[in-house]
């Protein structure tokens, strides 16, 4: 249904662009309206303490607000609405955990990409260990997500479930419905610290793609997507997103990862 | 079973991040439910009687239109009347006036039908009676048919209510925080307990149908007892 919507739109906002230019537009109105995920920890989720959304894009989108010098407001976002809030104009930025691809390029400007991640796989000990495997089994992948494209793609042996998102595949997972679930690295290794008995079940070590993700920028914005490239670079060379990065995912956080990706390294 | 997920959120489901920040959760969900529910009823109203009381090209007009609103899922009305108005139009309407709009719409054109209906289930010789006293059309329709035919389409309306709530979750498909959406935060955040979390979300819409349920039930025989005294006292 999601992908219905999304494909239905991707037709009919084809048609134009804006020709206004979006960065006086903000700090005209001295506020950058950025989405997020709502419910994608850590990138982007409700902390419960502070009811607001917080996250790893949440931290970027707000580095772009400090260098614009205006307020940020973070509006929620699903993985479907994500394109038609920036081509309606609801919105000027996406940091959403946007995996760049050409299919979107068509409809809207990506900056240089600000993380990286591996698609993964979460199973039952001692089910899966190569990717050979994958044609045979049963798989559970959240609905209108490059896994699921990439999954279906590759592995037209495999059977492919969509659920609405990953908790729901996990439950899937657990009561038998599907042998493996897929999603991003990252997540998966978040999802597994939260499992009450995570040592039946196993993140295989191999990934079947590599992800670039960027900041979802209005098509043909290019003074905005000059400025968002620039604070990103910034950000890579000051350190600061090596603190961004180690408050979601360093060694004292839920799911510490290895920091693999540098920005600036793949313009 | 892990219910501290749900008390622990509780705070959270009932009233989203207000004060701090929008209110959401139920309290929201409520929100929207009165607020279409009552514009379903007077949209249902003046269109159900409009419907029953003209004729010709007018009338064909109505039920072109009123089909155009039962026809379109109210999903696809939401959708599109968010992101394809500002594109259109320019013109850029908040969440909460789009769903309100959008679930108004569509069950003021249901509950038309049943204002229609049971307007014309009221005997003609009603209508006779009141046109012999010297009475306007209109004038029996305000004072000798709509009094009875309302009663009747109590039920109707009640249907359409109790669907209204439950249809305020579609909201989700534009981000609106009402109780369904913030429990898929919730989920999301827990990862592990869907099941929780969903059954008390369902155990919260039944509790809400249930009330309006016995609201207007009470109502009704208000309604009844008072209409039977004062026939009582006029008799």
């Amino acid at each position: 249904m999601r992908r219905l919507f999304a494909f239905a739109f991707a037709t009919l906002l084809s048609v134009g662009a804006a020709q206004a230019d979006r960065l006086d537009d903000i700090k005209k109105d001295g506020v950058l309206r950025v989405a997020s995920f709502d419910s994608n920890p850590p990138f982007g989720f409700v902390e419960p303490a502070t009811k607001q959304i917080a996250g790893l894009d949440v931290d970027f989108a707000q580095a772009i607000a400090d260098r614009i010098g205006v307020k940020l407001d973070v509006r929620p976002t699903n993985p479907a609405s994500r394109i038609p809030l920036l081509t309606s104009g609801k919105v000027d930025l996406v940091l959403a955990n946007f995996t760049i691809t050409e299919e979107r390029a068509k409809q809207l400007d990506f900056s240089i990409p600000y993380f990286a991640s591996g698609q993964q796989f979460l199973a039952k000990k001692g089910t899966l260990s190569s990717p050979d495997q994958l044609n045979g089994l049963r798989i559970g992948a959240d609905k209108g997500t490059v896994n699921e494209i990439v999954l279906r793609r590759d592995f037209p042996k495999a059977t492919v479930v969509a659920y609405d998102d990953t908790p729901f595949a996990f439950t899937a997972l657990r009561n038998g419905n599907v042998q493996a679930i897929t999603q991003d690295g990252p997540k998966l290794v978040g999802l597994l610290a939260k499992v009450p008995d995570r040592q039946n079940y196993e993140i295989p070590p191999f990934s079947i793609s590599s992800d670039y993700i960027g900041v979802g920028i209005p098509k043909g914005e290019t003074r905005l997507r000059n400025l968002v490239n620039e604070t990103l670079r910034d950000l890579g060379k000051s350190g600061k997103a090596a603190v961004i990065y180690d408050r979601w995912f360093g060694p004292n956080t839920e799911q510490p990862l290895p920091r693999l990706f540098r920005i600036g390294e793949h313009d | 079973m892990n219910l501290a997920v749900v008390t622990d959120n509780l705070g959270y489901l009932l009233v989203g991040a207000w004060p701090d920040g929008p209110i959401g959760g139920l309290a929201l969900t409520l929100i929207l439910s009165g607020l279409s529910g009552l514009v379903s009823a007077v949209l249902g109203l003046l269109l159900g009687i409009g419907l029953a009381m003209s004729a010709g090209a007018g009338r064909r007009t109505l039920v072109l239109g009123l089909g155009f609103f039962r026809a379109i899922p109210i999903l696809m009305l939401i959708f599109w009347s968010y992101f394809l108005l500002p594109i259109l139009f320019g013109v850029s309407v908040p969440e909460i006036g789009t769903v309100v709009t959008a679930l108004a719409l569509v069950g003021g054109a249901y509950l038309a039908y049943g204002v229609a209906a049971g307007i014309e289930s009221i005997g003609s010789g009603q209508w006779a009676a009141g046109l012999a006293l010297g009475l306007g059309r209109w004038q029996v329709l305000r004072v000798i048919v709509l009094p009875q035919a309302l009663r009747a389409m109590a039920p109707s309306f009640l249907n359409q209510w109790t669907a209204l709530i439950k249809d305020t979750s579609l909201a989700y498909v534009i981000d609106v925080p009402e109780l369904s959406f913030v429990a898929a935060q919730v989920n999301n955040r827990a990862m592990v307990y869907p099941a929780e979390i969903f059954l008390f979300v369902g155990a919260v819409y039944g509790a809400l149908c249930l009330a309006l349920d016995r609201l207007v039930a009470v109502l009704a025989w208000g309604a009844r007892r008072t209409s039977w005294l004062s026939r009582g006292t006029r008799a």
